[in-house]
Order: C-alpha cells, then sequence, then structure tokens
C-alpha cells in the first residue's frame, strides 16, 4: 500500500457529481499533479483531501491510517491556496509561526523553525513585513514556508503559481521542486497548466468533468495519451480522423490518429510531398502549417537560424517516424 | 475652459457658505453678548460657554446621553459581531435576508416605531417605557443597518473562507480563528463606523423624546426643554454639541484615511 | 455538519432583540389599526383619517414639503456634485469633509439655528430687511419648512450623489464634444440617462427622510405646525387627546406611502436603460 491511498472517491453537490470513482495513490517523497481543465473537479478533490469540504463516499488513507472523517487539524496536512490566504493583520513571521502556536511548539523551537524555514524559502530579511507590503511572488513563499514550518506528512498546493507572471511562475517552480526533494516531502499539486505539471511532476493525474482520464508519469502521459482528450490536453498534436490519417499514410486506421508536430521531419530524401502554407515562431521552435495529399498538419522544427527558414511555397518532403504515429480512442 | 472653472469654483463656494450659514450665525450668536436688531452683535464674550459648562442639568443630560449610546454600541456589536461572522461563514445567503431586514430601521420612521413601543413597553413585564433600556434596545435597531453594511464591506475586503481553511488547517479551532483571524482585521473598520454611528445616535431626539423624555433628560431633550430661555446659552448649546460631533466624525475619518494602522 | 447549527444559536440573541424593538412593534401597529374604539375589528381607524380635513391636510403638508424638499434638495445637490468634481481636490474634500458632518446637523439643533438665522428676529431677517430684500420673512409656514427641509436634505443629497457621478467618464465628454455635441446636448444624452437611476434613488431616501421627519419640525414650532409625524407623535404622547389606535392607522398610511414610492421607483428603474440588461 502506497503514503497515501484514495480509493473510490465521490463528491456531489445536490444531484450533480463534482466527482466520481476518483482511485489514485502517491508514494512517499512522490510529487503528484491533479491536471485538468477547470471545473473538472480537481480544486474540490484536493479541498475533500485536505477535510475542508466533505466526500460523500470513499476512503482516504494516509500512512497507513484512514482519515476519510478525521477533522482537518489533526490530518497533518497542511495547504497552500491559490489566494495565499495570508492573514493580513500578521507579519511574515507571525504567519508563518500561526500552525507552530496553535500547536503550542516551546518559544526556542518555535523561533529555530521559523527562521529555518524562511531561510529555505529565501524570505530572511523580511520577517516584520505584513502581507500587503510584499510582492506576488514573496506572497507565495510565505504561503509555501507557512505550510512547511508545521512538517506535514502531506502538502496539499492549490495553483500555488496562477497569479503569478511566466517568469516568477517558473523561478518557483523550480523552488518548489527542489524543496521538495530536500525535505522528501509527499505533494498534490493542483494546476491546469500542462506545461507546469511535465516540468514538475512524478506522476500526473489527469481529470476531466469529474472522472480520472489518465494516470502515469509525465513521460507516458506525453509519449503514450490514452485518448483524443490527454494528446489534445498535453501539449500539441495533430489530431487526424480515421479516413483523413489513411489518405496521408497509405493505409487503413479504425480509430482516430495523434501525431506529434516535433516528430515529422520536413527534410526527408524520400517521403510524402508536401507544401509548406505558413509559419509561427515559438521562441526556439517554428511551427509550420504544412499541406501534405490534401491534408494540413503542424509540424515544429528548432529554430537554428534565420536563413533556414522555409518561405510559404516551398516544397517539402515529409517523413514521420513510425512510434509516433499512435490511434488513440 | 478659464471661464467654466470658475463657474464651477462659485458654485461650491456658495454651496458651502450656505451649509455654513446657520452654523456661522449660531457660533456668532453664542460669542455675543447681545445681538438684536442688528448686523453685529454689540460684544463679543465666553460667558455663555462657561455658564452651559457649569450647569448641573446640563452636565448630567451629556453624561447620559454619552452613557446611552456608549451601552447601545456595545450592545450592538456584541449582537451584530458574532451574528455577521455566523452568517458570512456558515450561511451566506442569510445576507440578502439580513439585507431586507436592515432596510427596516431605514424605511420606518422612529415616529411610527414610537408608536408601537410606547403601547408594548408602557407596563407589564417589560416596562421599559421611561427608561435609558429601551433607548438602547432602539439606538441598537438604528445602527444597526450602519454597523452591519460597514462590518460585511470589510469583511468581502478578506478572503474569509480561505482565511479561515488556512487557519483550521493549521490547527486553530474555529472560535480561535475566528478571534486571532478575522476579528483583527475588522478592528478599524469597526472603530471606523461605531465612531461614526455615535455622532448620529447622539442626535437621536424623536425616540428620547417620545419613549423617555424628561425621566432620562439626554442631551437633545435638554436641548429642546432650554427652548424657552436664552438664545445664546441654547447657541453654546448647540455649537458644543456640534463640537462633539465633529471631534468624533474627524476622529473617524483620520482612522479611516490612516493605511498604517490597519 | 453538525457545527453549523449551533453556529445558528448565535444568531438567536440578535434576532430576538432585533424582534423586540424592531419587528413586534411594528406588527403592533398594524394590528392596531385595525382595532376600533370599541375593540372590534374594522376600518373605522382608517375611515376616521380619510374622513377627517384636519388629517387630510396633515397628509397634504406632508407631501408637499418632502416633495418641495426633495426636488430643490436634489436640484442643488447635482448641481454641486456636478461642479465639486470639476475643481481641486483641495476644496473638494474640504466640502466633501463638511457635508458629512452637517448631514448629522438636523433635529432640533438645526431648527435653533434656523431660528437664530430666520427668525422674526433672526440675524439674516434682519439683515435682509434693511437691505430692503424682503419686507418680511416666517420661518413658522410651509414655506419656512420646506427651506429648512431643504437645508438638511442637500448634505444627504451630496453625499449619496457624489459616487454616482463616478460612472460619468471624462472621455465620454471629450468623445461626445467631438462628435458634435455641446454641454447641454451632452448632458441630455448621455449624462443623464447615465444618472437617471442614481438620481431617482437619492430622490426617494429623500422624499422618505423629509416625510418622516419630525424632530426638526417639532422643535421649530412646538408641534404646532400641521404634519403627519406631528399628528401621529400628538395621538401617543401629546397632553390632551390619546389615541393609539388612530395614531398607528395614521403610521399605517404614512408606511404606505413610503411603500407606493418605492414601488413607483422599482417600475420606473426597470423602464431606464439599466433595467434593460
Amino acid at each position: 500500500m502506497s503514503f497515501l491511498n484514495v480509493e473510490r472517491l465521490h463528491k456531489r453537490y445536490g444531484a450533480n457529481p463534482v466527482f466520481s470513482e476518483i482511485d489514485f495513490s502517491a508514494s512517499r517523497g512522490e510529487l503528484v499533479t491533479l491536471l485538468g481543465p477547470s471545473g473538472c473537479g480537481k480544486s474540490t478533490l484536493l479541498r475533500c483531501l485536505a477535510g475542508l469540504t466533505p466526500i460523500d463516499g470513499g476512503r482516504i488513507m494516509l500512512d497507513g491510517e484512514e482519515i476519510s472523517n478525521v477533522a482537518p487539524q489533526r490530518r497533518g496536512i497542511a495547504m497552500v491556496f491559490q489566494s495565499y490566504a495570508l492573514f493580513p493583520n500578521m507579519t511574515v513571521r507571525d504567519n508563518v509561526a500561526f500552525g507552530l502556536r496553535m500547536q503550542r511548539t516551546r518559544k526556542d523551537e518555535l523561533e529555530r523553525r521559523v527562521t529555518e524555514v524562511l531561510a529555505l524559502v529565501e524570505l530572511d530579511g523580511l520577517e516584520a513585513r505584513y502581507p500587503h507590503q510584499l510582492s506576488g511572488g514573496q506572497r507565495q513563499r510565505v504561503a509555501l514556508a507557512r505550510s512547511l514550518v508545521v512538517r506535514p506528512r502531506l502538502l496539499l498546493l492549490d495553483e500555488p503559481l496562477s497569479a503569478l507572471d511566466a517568469r516568477i511562475r517558473r523561478h518557483l517552480r523550480e523552488q518548489i521542486r527542489r524543496i521538495q526533494r530536500e525535505l522528501e516531502l509527499t505533494m498534490v499539486f493542483v494546476t491546469h497548466d500542462q506545461e507546469e505539471a511535465l516540468s514538475l511532476s512524478d506522476r500526473i493525474v489527469l481529470m476531466r468533468e469529474g472522472k480520472i482520464v489518465q494516470n502515469g508519469s509525465a513521460e507516458t502521459l506525453y509519449t503514450a495519451p490514452k485518448d483524443a482528450f490527454v494528446a489534445g490536453f498535453i501539449g500539441h498534436y495533430n489530431l487526424l480522423d480515421a479516413d483523413v490519417a489513411g489518405r496521408l499514410l497509405d493505409r487503413s486506421f479504425s480509430n482516430r490518429v495523434a501525431i506529434r508536430p516535433e516528430s515529422i521531419q520536413l527534410d526527408a530524401s524520400q517521403g510524402i510531398a508536401g507544401e509548406i502554407v505558413d509559419h509561427s515562431l515559438l521562441g526556439n521552435v517554428i511551427r509550420y502549417r504544412v499541406k501534405a495529399r490534401g491534408v494540413e498538419l503542424s509540424v515544429d522544427v528548432l529554430n537554428r537560424s534565420a536563413s533556414s527558414l522555409l518561405a510559404p511555397g516551398s516544397q517539402v518532403r515529409l517523413a514521420i517516424a513510425e512510434e509516433s504515429i499512435r490511434e488513440v480512442a | 475652459m478659464a471661464r467654466a472653472s470658475m463657474y464651477h469654483r462659485l458654485v461650491v463656494w456658495l454651496l458651502l457658505l450656505v451649509l455654513v450659514l446657520p452654523l456661522a450665525a449660531t457660533l456668532l450668536y453664542s460669542l455675543a453678548t447681545q445681538w438684536s436688531a442688528s448686523l453685529l452683535p454689540a460684544g463679543l464674550t465666553f460667558d455663555w460657554y462657561l455658564r452651559l459648562w457649569s450647569e448641573p442639568r446640563f452636565l448630567a443630560a451629556f453624561g447620559r446621553s454619552l452613557l446611552v449610546c456608549a451601552g447601545a454600541l456595545a450592545f450592538a456589536c456584541l449582537l451584530v459581531l458574532p451574528a455577521m461572522f455566523v452568517i458570512a461563514y456558515h450561511f451566506p445567503r442569510l445576507d440578502a435576508v439580513m439585507n431586507v431586514l436592515i432596510l427596516l430601521p431605514f424605511a420606518v420612521p422612529p415616529v411610527v416605531s414610537s408608536v408601537g413601543l410606547l403601547q408594548l413597553f408602557a407596563g407589564g413585564p417589560l416596562a421599559l417605557v421611561g427608561t435609558p433600556w429601551i433607548l438602547i434596545g432602539c439606538y441598537f435597531t438604528i445602527a444597526l443597518p450602519f454597523l452591519y453594511r460597514a462590518l460585511t464591506n470589510n469583511l468581502q475586503a478578506i478572503e474569509l473562507r480561505d482565511l479561515m481553511d488556512a487557519a483550521h488547517l493549521l490547527g486553530a479551532s474555529t472560535f480561535r480563528a475566528a478571534l486571532s483571524v478575522v476579528l483583527p482585521n475588522l478592528r478599524k473598520g469597526l472603530v471606523v463606523a461605531v465612531l461614526l454611528s455615535f455622532s448620529f445616535l447622539i442626535g437621536e431626539f424623536v425616540f428620547a423624546n417620545l419613549l423617555v423624555g424628561t425621566r432620562y433628560e439626554t442631551l437633545q431633550v435638554y436641548l429642546n426643554n432650554m427652548r424657552n430661555g436664552s438664545g445664546h446659552f441654547t447657541s453654546a448649546l448647540v455649537i458644543s454639541y456640534f463640537m462633539v460631533v465633529l471631534l468624533v466624525t474627524w476622529a473617524a475619518n483620520r482612522l479611516n484615511r490612516d493605511p498604517s494602522s490597519s | 455538519m453538525k457545527h453549523r447549527y449551533w453556529a445558528l444559536l448565535l444568531l438567536l440573541p440578535f434576532i430576538l432583540f432585533f424582534a423586540v424593538f424592531q419587528l413586534v412593534p411594528l406588527a403592533w401597529i398594524m394590528v392596531a389599526s385595525f382595532v376600533t374604539v370599541d375593540g372590534e375589528w374594522g376600518l373605522s381607524n382608517y375611515r376616521d383619517v380619510l374622513d377627517s380635513p384636519f388629517y387630510l391636510q396633515a397628509i397634504r403638508y406632508s407631501l408637499e414639503i418632502s416633495l418641495w424638499s426633495s426636488l430643490l434638495g436634489l436640484a442643488i445637490a447635482v448641481i454641486g456634485v456636478q461642479s465639486l468634481r470639476q475643481v481641486d481636490s483641495r476644496l473638494r474634500d474640504m466640502v466633501i469633509s463638511f457635508t458629512n458632518m452637517t448631514s448629522n446637523f438636523a433635529g432640533v439643533p438645526l431648527a435653533f439655528a434656523f431660528i437664530i438665522l430666520l427668525g422674526f428676529n433672526g440675524t439674516l431677517t434682519l439683515l435682509l430687511k434693511q437691505l430692503g430684500v424682503i419686507e418680511d420673512f416666517n420661518l413658522y409656514t410651509k414655506g419656512g419648512l420646506i427651506l429648512i427641509y431643504t437645508y438638511f436634505q442637500i448634505p444627504l443629497g451630496v453625499l449619496l450623489l457624489y459616487p454616482a457621478f463616478d460612472a460619468l467618464r471624462d472621455d465620454w465628454r471629450e468623445s461626445a464634444a467631438l462628435l458634435g455635441a455641446g454641454p447641454l446636448r451632452y448632458w441630455r444624452h448621455i449624462a443623464l440617462p447615465v444618472l437617471t437611476p442614481a438620481l431617482l434613488g437619492t430622490f426617494v431616501i429623500l422624499l422618505a427622510n423629509a416625510l418622516g421627519a419630525y424632530a426638526t419640525v417639532y422643535a421649530l414650532t412646538t408641534g404646532n405646525f400641521n404634519v403627519v409625524p406631528v399628528r401621529i407623535a400628538a395621538l401617543v404622547a401629546g397632553d390632551i387627546y390619546l389615541d393609539p389606535n388612530l395614531a398607528s392607522a395614521l403610521a399605517m398610511l404614512l408606511v404606505a406611502l413610503m411603500a407606493v414610492i418605492t414601488v413607483v421607483h422599482q417600475w420606473l428603474l426597470k423602464r431606464s436603460y439599466h433595467g434593460k440588461g
């Protein structure tokens, strides 16, 4: 049995199910991401794990102990909120110390642990500030420190980076991952951002409309999507109907076919003849729209130099690696 | 453009003049030795104020007003704070009901309520008419809409649910969380709302006169009863009353604007 | 979630005291207004009010004074606020603060201030007489009451309208001007329609404020001017003749009047473009 086990959990509001038949687990020290579009039930699921929202059925097991009906205060779970939920009337230090005060931690130990955790999240020097005097990224780290300092058995993070701009987001993402590995923390991380999920997780649980669609490692979800939804949600795919794919690849398929844009080669010596329609620049990658046998495809090529750019109308030959052609339901 | 801005300044100054005029006249009258049938007073004196502030009946009435208003506001806070928290946290749907309820003290003039209050509390087990207790009860209803709106506005400014959830997860009980996380964030709003409520409660006359009258003479009733006395004396009284209101509203505004005290 | 229902207990004292001092008295009036002198149910109290020229006069005076003072107060407030938004912020803040304070300046102290200013020997009365502007001025008439009511409506109107003018954006005026609309046409076609709900709402509050006002008129005329609140008070706390049931009927009529005004307000609001969301 894993460290965290969620078994057949379900929850509804009135007659509407929020989620149902939720089964997943996390080993000790694993970072599991709940990924899905907004409204898929992932945030409610997280609140249920914390005990903030009651469940309607199923079990939650943590470290061999059933906690489904334990009060949130006694679960040993900490949570970082999307809004951070910093107490506006308290300084950074008091915010971080709050949980230890509630546990009646001895004064010297409290001081030591607060100082320690503030250093860990690189907030030393800002102890006396109030939340409204901090930047978004700093607030986020206070929220993280406040959750870490109580040494939770499980740390939950609800879209903790969604309110920040892209650069700070990437930086904090790495910081969270580093701290998680250092402290060997078990984490459940909720996000709707597939890039965040891919870069951060040991395992991704992809949800849609209250159900788990696929549960596996980041690599598995990326390279072997179970169906068209997963393919479409994780990165960019060329999704072709069975007959269209048949026309392009000259054989018959019974399902839809997904092909990653980066798995198509444009400069093959022999292959399918095509013509460049146009392109768009995605930073280090150029995404071409290519028409071949009446089918339009996206093709990603590394952006090496301006001179290698192919003009609209250029003739190309496409090669598609056999293992990158995936039939999906 | 210059003509337009002249016009606007003129209008604003005229508005100010109209608003100031009755007060200015009263102030001048309260400082005048004698003022009749002439454009300006015969001489200036501080005598009326000295006489007023050494008048035991005035001091007693002023003290009673302070007592009743402070009592009513303390009572109102005691009732409103828990109720407002319970509604915001546990029963947010009741907020709509509250918003209708708190319209009543606005919509029903005190003179109308007095009709019922006089009959209900004239005798029997709740013979409150003629005592300060009935004023405390009535002033609670007058201050309620104001306190409730001001406090819910403050409450909406913080993310109550997230803060409570965070405090719960960190090990605090609901009571503890409400006391150490929610209440401190409402403190400033509460003080401002209480001060402003005080400034209009101390001017309340209808309930005070109809329900209690001279049996527990408050400031406004005393002022009304002095109407046959010297105009200079009552002017000093009016100005003194207005100064108290001024002081209280000034303090409230100061506090409201001061960002560091949050 | 059992503790949710414990939480309801915390609401109880609040509900209890609100009921005792607000709901029950109102209910009592409602019931009492339908009880006749002989202790039977009936409409005789209402009939007495509506058959009496004296009470009808009180209603008419109340309506006249309230309507005129609200209209005048609103007009002055609109002109004032419009200019307030165009002057520099120091003057504006000063006037707003002062308005805030004078909004508490009503009732007995206001009546006394007006007696000193505009009474038979009031300083302004004497000044204007000497200048030959007026022959005489009687504060204790309908006109005088409209004047003093207007005075206490102005601060309230300014405070209620000031935030509403936020809805008017400067670039509307500028783009209207670029499209060829002068100030008047800008007001007629853009500003007024946008402000209509706020103006209506303010007017209704002013009207209700004036209809229920008792302290000012009582202190000014020692209860000798015939308006509805004075009549109600005289019937429950007067020296001559007490009839709480008749007072209840009169009070109910006053409340009904306000209800009618509110309904009309809601109806007008629905007809404005804001209601056509």
